[in-house]
């Protein structure tokens, strides 16, 4: 079979001619799904938007061609053309890509044409016609205005469609929809299909074939398994009930014991409440049933009515280390703070306790002085984390805290976080990354319905 | 460039604006030579319509100005910042009253308020009040949406994670995380105030003649500027230096505070 | 597509124009009736004794309470009786009223410059590339922070005391209509136009900045839209009702500032009139003319309000 996309060499440069990306060759045939895989941070968006000639301001092509049946797809307006009328692109949050202001059907025929062809795409993603054509996009529901773009992108039958993470910000349903619209298009040979996702089990039950972008090959690292767990737990959540702020209960009755030094990971869709149920924990957020016990004691539900010992056991690391930094301190006196407040260290001891934490966390000395903005990404969650701990925390509860790090460095705060296991800390973690499941001692899963359970799947050791 | 450079040139312009009567090498206010000479010999900038050395009173002619929009200035940042702050830390009605309020006084045309006060008051004193009811909203605005935006954030609940007071809370953690944005709105309000102040003296209900100031001079030396362009030149080319590198200095505190 | 909420932000936009008004009002009151000293006094230029001053103040309600004075100004200014000037014994409504159009016709030319001038600044600074555009963007509040009078100073000395080009003064015979004469309107023109379109200018590019990176924007240009019809059915209807509310503004802008330039051209309007009234202490020529200045304001302000409601939607 001859490739309909043929991509030769591919190389992306920032402003300053630095080589982020490449060369990449890849080719597909009409009724291809190639994957293109790879860890976070090696540019797997970038390479989209460098293959159709869409990059952001500071980025350029430094060098590789496009083919497209056959012939160079020239870059400037030909390739604009070509985007247009070939191309369809689902991105990483779909529903943001949408006019706000248009009406459904005017968002799908942006595209397309032809009422009857926008009537069709939304009835294949599972709309309505009749109900959300005159509805605005703001209107709609989030899982709503995720098929609104998934039927635009299907509605023009683009003869390259490129999904983007498709499964990270989709919903389950609308995650299967997808999957099945990949095939009902496979089996018509409507042209090939681009698959970027960092979900293993995606790529397994879909790719013909795999691509997996150069840069960062290290091989994960081998994970010393944390020594199993025993004793009474250290917080114990019982028939814990926490409200949204409109009163609809998130969580209904969640059960859940942390013993000391044990790891534990918390999966579920987006919405499900797992920050919700961190922050419940730390007293950020009213519990309005159950009981929340810390060494057998009630914990009390609100952090203002807490003392300092029960601070100072429960500790809770931010999802975005930046907005939990504040900007004017520099990291060792933010490090500091909670060991001067919480243990009663004097300022000198503080400031040793708070340059030893930053050490070991990995934080290179001579950044101790820095504020949040002067820190890389990665640099912010250590300070983050030395900052939790300069509190000694029994149990520390920790959101998405390899989110936006790449390989690298997530693996690095995860072997920090279980040498705290080993001494005897309680993790708690609530993730969608599968880097974090593969080190816990359990994984758990929030329903839709706010309950807690064992993850069936387990954690993924693929 | 350095985060400082753009507050360094800013205290550097007001400064010199301040201390240029100083090194000035004539009385500013003396006749010293022929009428509208031009730049040359004794007179670098030459003489004005009455003889006056025009390097003399530039130099002289700042700090006036300077102190009135230095008082508007930190006036209406103070109220800006008490009010904005009460209104975004406090939040539910309160903001919603305050939010109201000030809506209201940032749609009064302040320039007309100036003139208008300028009938009873001092030119002075009228400048302030204009500058503080026309700039106060607009800096009680960028600190409430800092302020409530702070007010969730990561940091402010992490020091409550570890036990911190309010007061601590605003005094360790608020205050000097809004510091670089209340320092950027304050140049822009200084700005507010050296405009207001430069019209109403310009007007002529400011300083009166035969003290220097630079917008006094802009209109006395306009009928000569033919004879001597330096006369309206060099007034205009110091109040543009201050203006200007005090506003840089906001846009580049700016950048750093994000 | 008229539904209750955009109906009710009308009515909100009118309360507040209303409740600026009347905040207006007071402080014009207290500028030309509280602070200026004992009126009474005032009024017969010291000579009288305690008693007839007395009789002077009560017969004149000056004792009544402060609410009640303002309430009985304010409605003798709607009923149109805006009184005499205390300088030439005229009514105010003689001296005010010719000069309105003049006002009007300079700013009207103003804003001729100023409108097409914020726009253009604006789409070509916000929808440059990020760091060009961060550079437009700060020249432009640079160029706003310039003081007015340093523009106006700058624009007589170059194009009328060097180049002689145009006139420096503005000063037209009695019964001379300014458009009769178009060539002494250009420099108050540039002069009220130039600040606020920098000003307007830096505020409407950050506005369209903003607007050219919101995601479905990005989105449209990776579907391959075309330039134009990214920027007028993409960006543009984002940037319309703030526009509207800038170029008021910026017309506010030029109102206020029409009592410097029209002082310092030595045109006939009502800026004109305010500022020698203020010099000369004449208060009722103050009010009347502040509160009509501001009040053009205050309206404008409304009206752009309402339009950009209409267009939002």
């Amino acid at each position: 079979m001859s490739a309909v996309l043929d991509v030769r060499g591919l190389v992306v440069a920032d402003a300053t001619g630095r080589v982020l990306l490449g060369p990449v060759t890849v080719t597909a045939g009409n009724s291809e799904v190639v994957a293109v895989v790879g860890p976070s941070g090696t540019g797997k968006t970038t390479f989209v938007h460098a293959l159709l000639d869409a990059l952001p301001p500071g980025l350029a092509r430094a060098g590789g061609e496009v083919r497209w049946r056959g012939s160079v797809v020239r870059r400037g307006r030909a390739a604009r053309t070509w985007r247009r009328r070939e191309t369809a692109v689902l991105g990483q949050d779909p529903a943001a890509a949408l006019h706000p202001l248009w009406p459904v059907a005017g968002v799908v025929a942006d595209t397309a044409a032809g009422a009857a062809v926008v009537d069709d795409a939304l009835r294949s993603v599972g709309l309505d016609p009749a109900l959300v054509r005159e509805r605005r996009v703001r209107e709609l529901s989030g899982g709503q205005a995720q098929r609104v773009a998934l039927a635009r992108a299907v509605a023009a039958r683009p003869a390259l469609l490129v999904l983007d993470e498709p499964t990270s910000s989709l919903d389950a349903d609308a995650a299967a929809l997808v999957e099945r619209l990949v095939r009902a298009r496979r089996e018509r040979g409507d042209g090939p299909v681009l698959l970027i996702s960092h979900d293993r089990a995606l790529v397994a039950r879909l790719a013909d074939r795999v691509l997996a972008l150069p840069g960062d090959h290290a091989p994960p690292p081998a994970v010393v398994p944390l020594p199993p767990v025993t004793g009474d737990p250290v917080l114990l959540v019982r028939e814990a009930v926490v409200r949204r702020a409109d009163g609809a209960a998130l969580l209904a009755g969640v059960d859940l014991g942390l013993r000391a030094g044990e790891f534990v990971v918390v999966r579920g869709p987006s919405g499900s409440g797992k920050t919700t149920l961190l922050r419940a924990l730390a007293g950020l957020h009213p519990i309005t049933g159950g009981e929340v016990l810390l060494d057998g004691g009630p914990l009390p539900a609100d952090v203002r009515d807490r003392d300092r010992a029960a601070l100072g056991a429960v500790q809770l690391l931010h999802q975005d280390p930046l907005g939990a930094l504040n900007p004017a301190h520099r990291a060792r006196s933010a490090t500091a703070r909670p060991a001067r407040l919480l243990r009663g260290l004097d300022r000198a001891a503080a400031s040793r306790e708070a340059d030893a934490l930053l050490h070991a966390t990995g934080l290179p000395a001579d950044h101790a002085e820095h504020r949040p903005a002067r820190l890389s990404g990665g640099q912010r969650q250590r300070v983050v984390l030395a900052r939790a701990l300069a509190a000694r925390p029994r149990v520390l509860l920790a959101d998405e805290p390899t989110s936006a790090l790449d390989d690298t460095t997530a693996h690095a705060v995860l072997d920090l976080l279980a040498a705290r296991c080993r001494d005897g800390t309680a993790v708690l973690v609530a993730t969608h990354d599968e880097r974090v499941a593969t080190r816990a001692h359990r994984s758990l899963r929030l329903t839709d319905r706010g309950q807690l359970i064992d993850d069936e799947e387990g954690p993924d050791r693929a | 460039m350095r985060p400082g450079a753009g507050a360094v040139a800013g205290v550097v312009v007001v400064v010199a604006a301040l201390s240029g009567g100083l090194v000035a090498p004539h009385d500013p206010a003396a006749v010293v030579g022929t009428p509208f000479s031009v730049p040359g010999g004794a007179f670098p900038l030459g003489t004005d319509g009455l003889g006056r050395d025009v390097l003399s009173r530039v130099l002289a002619g700042g700090a006036r100005l300077v102190l009135l929009a230095l008082a508007g200035g930190a006036a209406a940042t103070a109220a800006g910042v008490v009010v904005g702050l009460l209104a975004g830390w406090v939040g539910g009605v309160t903001d919603r009253l305050l939010t109201a309020a000030l809506d209201l006084l940032a749609a009064l045309p302040l320039l007309l308020v100036a003139l208008v006060l300028a009938v009873a008051v001092p030119g002075g004193a009228a400048v302030v009040v204009a500058a503080v009811a026309g700039g106060a909203p607009l800096t009680a605005r960028v600190v409430r949406d800092a302020a409530s935006r702070f007010r969730g954030s990561g940091w402010v609940e992490a020091a409550r994670g570890r036990g911190e007071s309010t007061g601590a809370v605003l005094v360790r953690e608020l205050a000097p995380a809004l510091g670089p944005l209340v320092a950027a709105d304050a140049a822009l309000r200084f700005v507010l105030g050296l405009q207001l102040a430069c019209t109403v003296a310009l007007l002529g209900f400011g300083p009166q003649p035969p003290s220097p100031d630079w917008a006094l001079m802009l209109r006395e030396n306009l009928p000569g500027a033919a004879l001597n362009p330096a006369g309206v030149a060099a007034p205009a080319a110091a109040l543009v230096l201050l203006a200007c590198g005090v506003a840089w200095s906001a846009l580049s505190r700016r950048g750093v505070a994000g | 597509m008229t539904s209750a909420p955009p109906l009710r932000a009308g009515v909100a936009v009118l309360a507040r124009a209303g409740a600026t008004a009347v905040l207006l009002s007071v402080v014009v009151f207290a500028a030309v009736e509280v602070l200026p000293g004992d009126a009474a006094a005032a009024r017969t230029g010291g000579r009288a004794d305690a008693a007839r001053l007395a009789r002077l103040r009560e017969a004149t309600g000056l004792d009544d309470p402060l609410w009640q004075r303002w309430l009985s100004w304010a409605a003798g200014l709607l009923r149109g009786d805006w009184g005499t000037s205390l300088l030439t014994d005229r009514p105010v409504a003689d001296l005010v009223l010719p000069r309105l159009a003049a006002t009007a016709v300079l700013t009207g030319a103003a804003l001729l410059v100023a409108v097409p001038l914020v726009l253009a600044l604006a789409w070509l600074v916000g929808t440059a590339r990020p760091g060009r555009s961060r550079v437009g963007g700060a020249v432009l509040t640079a160029l706003a922070a310039v003081p007015q009078a340093v523009v106006v100073a700058v624009l007589v000395l170059v194009l009328a005391g060097l180049l002689r080009w145009l006139p420096a003064v503005s000063l037209l015979p009695p019964g001379v209509p300014p458009l009769r004469r178009p060539e002494v309107l250009v420099l108050p023109a540039l002069a009220l136009a130039l600040p606020s379109a920098a000003w307007g200018g830096a505020l409407l590019a950050g506005v369209v900045a903003d607007a050219c990176a919101a995601p479905h924007v990005r989105d449209a240009r990776v579907r391959g839209m075309p330039p134009w019809r990214v920027h007028r059915d993409h960006v543009a209807p984002f940037v319309l009702a703030p526009a509207v509310r800038v170029l008021a503004a910026v017309a506010a802008g030029a109102v206020s500032s029409a009592a410097l330039v029209e002082t310092v051209f030595g045109y006939r309007g009502l800026g004109e009139l305010l500022v020698g009234a203020v010099a000369g202490r004449d208060a009722p020529v103050v009010a009347v003319t502040g509160l009509l200045g501001g009040l053009v304001v205050v309206v404008g302000a409304a009206v752009a309000d309402l339009v950009a409601l209409a267009v939002t939607r």
